[in-house]
């Protein structure tokens, strides 16, 4: 294999690429042989690099049959056939079945044999240049969505005009106008017109078949770039939030901080619309809309959480959360490398269960992870000392964990018996111990605990946000972690490459939770001795004991 | 002395103590099981956390006794009963609680009817195929069955937990009035296969002409285990005795003949008869148009019961109910099938009293939570209100 250097980043052009492409390919054949579950991670990559590679390179090639004629002097016939020494392939494969006859013609007489030969040329030299068409099917069917769903790619109609007598006119014309495309290539203005000929043609007929209605739309949604739109307007609102940190009787940062995440809530908001407008779907039905969904309605609530008791905090929470979602939502994009608007999976085919069951399910992990950040906060501000005097600052903390924990735990409950009562009518059981579902009741079951705990008084401010920070990693679990384990029922949210990030936000969820257990209990131990003097000096305990 | 005793057990079972214990102890299991899942499969996990009353569950080298998922939800019922019901407080406040409660004791009630009544099985059919039965995926059982001359089948069925732990010495023996002998089970192997016994091959079980049952480990997923056993027919007037393996991949029963009657003995997976048949007229996979993905699945069946014909469409989402019976389109085959290929749907079949159980525990466990956490809500907006509205007097005031 051609060595090069290895970069910082591990980004190659193709062009870098292209020496060790035999090599790569070599390579996959071999660890295509291995079961996909018993490949070490670099065969993995490997194998998925071959594939992306292949990709492109049938992409590379896909015009390749477009942008020359195929020699038809061969034989007099074929002269005929043709009516011209050369032709292109929307042509040849329109007259594959004069050409079939030709051969078979051919074929009988022992002294025609050469001419026999060049005919089979003819016919080997277009399928083999169609061939690496397959990928990319542009050319819309004829019949209606019912009849024919899938358009078709330059080697379908090559198969379609051996196996067929003739191929239908529109789709020889639509060759051509691939062709016209692929040979003014050099020509700027001539590219421009037979491109926006072959875009009218095509736009013609999908609408026919009823399929460019929501074309636009989702053009617009891509123009728009409102994903990217809103992050930087939560960026400007996080800014703005630490803004009045340190300057908190500024009033127009508040009401700055506040309009900014509010714009950049309704921009999501616009953008789950607009995806749920395109796919005629309800707003969560894969992996990736579920963290836009999430960071939507957790700034949500704690925009509503902020409206109601104006303490700042919640108006933090909203701009923490929706600038770390986002940045989520990009990074699963960038490492998950599909379509994010893919077609869904026979049982997923249901918008009822994907409105209700679903839609719960993730509002209970959107209130977890709020009230698992707020709890973050409340952490780190005890272990830091800030606001150690301002028992105000704490209470609010708690007040807010508390309140999205119980609205969280509706939506938990809720949307967990929802699935299973959906499973009852797709799988004939309520409950399978499949691990999706048991993620979904580890959360439900964290969830009243820690309301439990907190009633019984087993654990008071300190203890119900340890418990809301261990939360948000039960609802990390439940939500990806359970997909990195390959097995069960809902295969179809399956993930690579999340497992780091997992593992990162484990990490220091739990750091934090061992940090500030500790600090605890040297803040214990140091009050217990404080107590002790004063008891042996003779006096009461002061005022500056912390509550816990 | 007993009074105080009792009053203090009840006051332990009822406790908010305990619920957090059993809480606890529910997600641990729930963890375990999950991670469980990628080494063993899931019925394998599913028999050892979920369906258990005891477990022992291996770290690395240690050992770690722990109560069963159903113990634990079996006392999480009487606790919840005792605490959250009869001996919670009941005024405005706790209304909400309570049927909160009500609705998972609801719950825990219809796991346990589903865990001890329902019946969960398939019917596989051919396109054209019609069948009036369905078998479990995962028990077995021995039947022997004779021809009457009425021409009837008479079939005496012995389910598997009966000889399922038969071991030479303490034997199964399944009677019956209608059999002139005794089946006794000498052993019985989860998943095996039938190997003829060469030289060079050691067997640790009897061999029978020439073949021994090899016991093999158990699958992943408990559908791929082949279950065997060796039976012996001992006559019942003589004391005579026939032996064989029976295995349940064997495509026939092993046929014996007492007295001039003639038997067929075989192992096979637990059958049902439904009240009705189906037939499957057609089975149709729809994929999404250029892609490997399955968009729909779902089969045209010809359900007859009492001599009327009824045509429905199965497909996923969409079962068949029909007399206490659901019927689910559940999977199909062959897997390598190419176009034009005959094809088989499988149905999944269950009979389960409780199945719209949850159903209504989700109803009232939602109208709980919303008016617990609803009458929470609005009186911390209130406050709220009267703390902001006294905050903004008092800056009117101070300028």
């Amino acid at each position: 294999m051609p060595v090069f250097e290895k970069k910082k980043r591990d980004r190659y052009s193709m062009a870098e690429l292209r020496p060790c492409v035999e090599k790569l390919f070599e390579l996959a054949r071999q660890y295509g042989r291995i079961e996909e579950k018993d490949r070490k991670p670099v065969e993995q990559q490997v194998f998925a690099l071959a594939i992306n590679v292949n990709d492109y390179l049938q992409l590379e090639n896909h015009f390749a049959h477009a942008r020359f004629d195929f020699d038809t002097s061969g034989t007099p016939e074929l002269r005929r056939i043709f009516g011209a020494d050369s032709a292109p392939a929307s042509q040849v494969i329109a007259k594959v079945p004069e050409v079939m006859g030709l051969r078979e013609l051919l074929s009988r007489n022992p002294e025609r044999a050469e001419e026999l030969k060049t005919a089979t040329m003819l016919l080997q030299e277009v399928s083999e240049l169609v061939g690496g068409t397959e990928s990319l099917a542009l050319i819309p069917s004829l019949g209606s969505v019912e009849k024919e769903a899938a358009w078709h790619s330059p080697v379908d109609l090559l198969q379609r005009a051996f196996e067929q007598e003739k191929l239908e006119a529109p789709y020889v014309e639509m060759l051509g106008r691939f062709e016209r495309v692929a040979r003014a290539a050099g020509d700027p203005a001539a590219f421009e017109a037979s491109m926006a000929s072959l875009h009218e043609s095509v736009i013609a007929q999908a609408s026919t078949r009823g399929e460019y209605e929501k074309i636009p739309l989702e053009i617009s949604y891509y123009k728009a770039n409102l994903i990217q739109n809103s992050l930087v307007v939560f960026i400007l609102g996080f800014l703005l939030v630490a803004g009045l940190w340190l300057f908190p009787r500024v009033k127009a940062l508040y009401w700055g901080a506040n309009l900014s995440v509010f714009a950049a809530m309704a921009l999501l908001t616009g953008a789950i619309v607009m995806r749920c407008m395109i796919r005629e779907r309800p707003p969560v039905s894969t992996l990736y809309e579920t963290i836009l969904f999430v960071t939507a309605t957790g700034t949500l609530f704690a925009l509503v959480a902020e409206w109601i008791g104006r303490h700042r905090l919640a108006l933090s929470a909203a701009a923490i959360l929706g600038v770390i979602g986002l940045f989520i939502a990009n990074g699963y994009e960038t490492l998950d490398k599909k379509d994010t608007m893919p077609q869904l999976v026979a049982v997923l085919d249901t918008n009822f269960w994907l409105a209700t069951h679903v839609t719960a399910i993730t509002i209970g992990y959107s209130a977890g992870m709020l009230a698992a950040l707020v709890s973050s906060v409340y952490l780190i501000a005890r272990v830091l000392g800030i606001k150690r005097q301002d028992k105000e600052f704490s209470k609010n903390l708690t007040r807010m964990t508390y309140g999205t924990l119980a609205f969280g735990l509706i939506f938990s409950v809720v949307g967990t018996i929802l699935g299973g009562i959906w499973a009852n009518e797709s799988w004939g059981r309520f409950w399978g111990w499949d691990p999706k579902e048991n993620g979904a009741l580890l959360i439900c079951l964290a969830q009243i605990l820690m309301l439990h705990l907190r009633m019984g008084g087993y654990v008071r401010e300190f203890g119900l946000h340890m418990f809301a920070a261990f939360g948000g990693t039960v609802v990390a679990f439940s939500w990806f972690g359970v997909n990195l384990l390959g097995v069960g029922l809902h295969s179809y949210g399956f993930t690579s490459g999340i497992h780091t990030a997992l593992w990162t936000y484990y990490g220091i969820e739990w750091g934090l939770m061992a940090v500030a257990f500790v600090h605890y209990v040297i803040v214990r131990s140091r009050e217990a001795a404080v107590r002790e003097a004063l008891a042996a000096a003779g006096k009461t305990p002061g005022a500056s004991q912390q509550g816990t | 002395m007993t009074m105080r005793f009792i009053e203090k057990f009840v006051d332990g079972l009822s406790s908010i103590w305990l619920s957090c214990t059993l809480l606890t102890l529910l997600g641990l299991l729930t963890w375990l099981g999950t991670l469980e899942q990628v080494n063993t499969g899931l019925f394998e996990v599913q028999r050892k956390y979920f369906d258990s009353i005891f477990l022992i569950h291996k770290a690395g080298p240690i050992a770690i006794p722990l109560p069963g998922a159903a113990l634990v939800m079996g006392v999480l019922f009487v606790n919840l009963l005792l605490g959250g019901i009869l001996r919670l407080r009941k005024d405005s406040s706790t209304w909400g609680i309570l049927v909160t409660h009500v609705g998972i004791l609801m719950l825990i009630v219809a796991g346990y009817v589903k865990f001890a009544f329902a019946e969960d099985g398939h019917v596989t059919l051919y396109e054209g195929e019609r069948s009036n039965t369905f078998e479990s995926y995962h028990h077995w059982e021995i039947a022997a069955s004779e021809a009457l001359p009425s021409g009837e089948l008479r079939e005496i069925v012995s389910k598997q937990e009966f000889f399922e732990n038969a071991v030479p010495g303490a034997e199964a023996r399944l009677r019956s009035t209608d059999l002139p002998f005794e089946i006794e089970v000498t052993h019985f192997l989860a998943n095996c296969r039938v190997l003829p016994k060469g030289p060079m091959v050691s067997a640790s079980v009897p061999v029978i002409e020439g073949y021994f049952l090899d016991e093999q480990p158990k699958e992943a997923q408990n559908e791929g285990n082949i279950a065997g056993a060796y039976v012996a027919l001992v006559d019942r007037a003589n004391g005579a005795r026939k032996e064989a393996i029976l295995w349940g991949a064997s495509r026939d029963p092993w046929t014996v003949e007492f007295g001039g009657r003639k038997f067929g003995i075989e192992l096979r997976r637990e059958q049902w008869v439904m009240p009705f048949s189906v037939a499957l007229e057609d089975f149709e996979k729809e994929d999404h148009p250029r892609m490997m993905m399955p968009k729909s699945f779902s089969s045209e069946v010809v359900v007859t019961e009492g001599g009327a014909d009824r045509k429905v469409k199965i497909s996923m989402n969409e079962p068949l109910r029909q007399k206490g019976l659901v019927l689910y389109q559940a999977s199909w085959g062959p897997s390598n099938a190419r176009p034009g290929d005959p094809l088989f749907s499988t149905l999944a079949v269950v009979r389960n009293p409780a199945d719209q159980y949850p159903l209504y525990s989700c109803l009232v466990i939602a109208l709980g939570l919303v008016m617990h956490f609803g009458r929470k809500l609005f009186k911390h907006i209130r406050a709220e209100s009267l703390r902001n509205a006294s905050a903004a007097t008092s800056a009117q005031k101070a300028s």
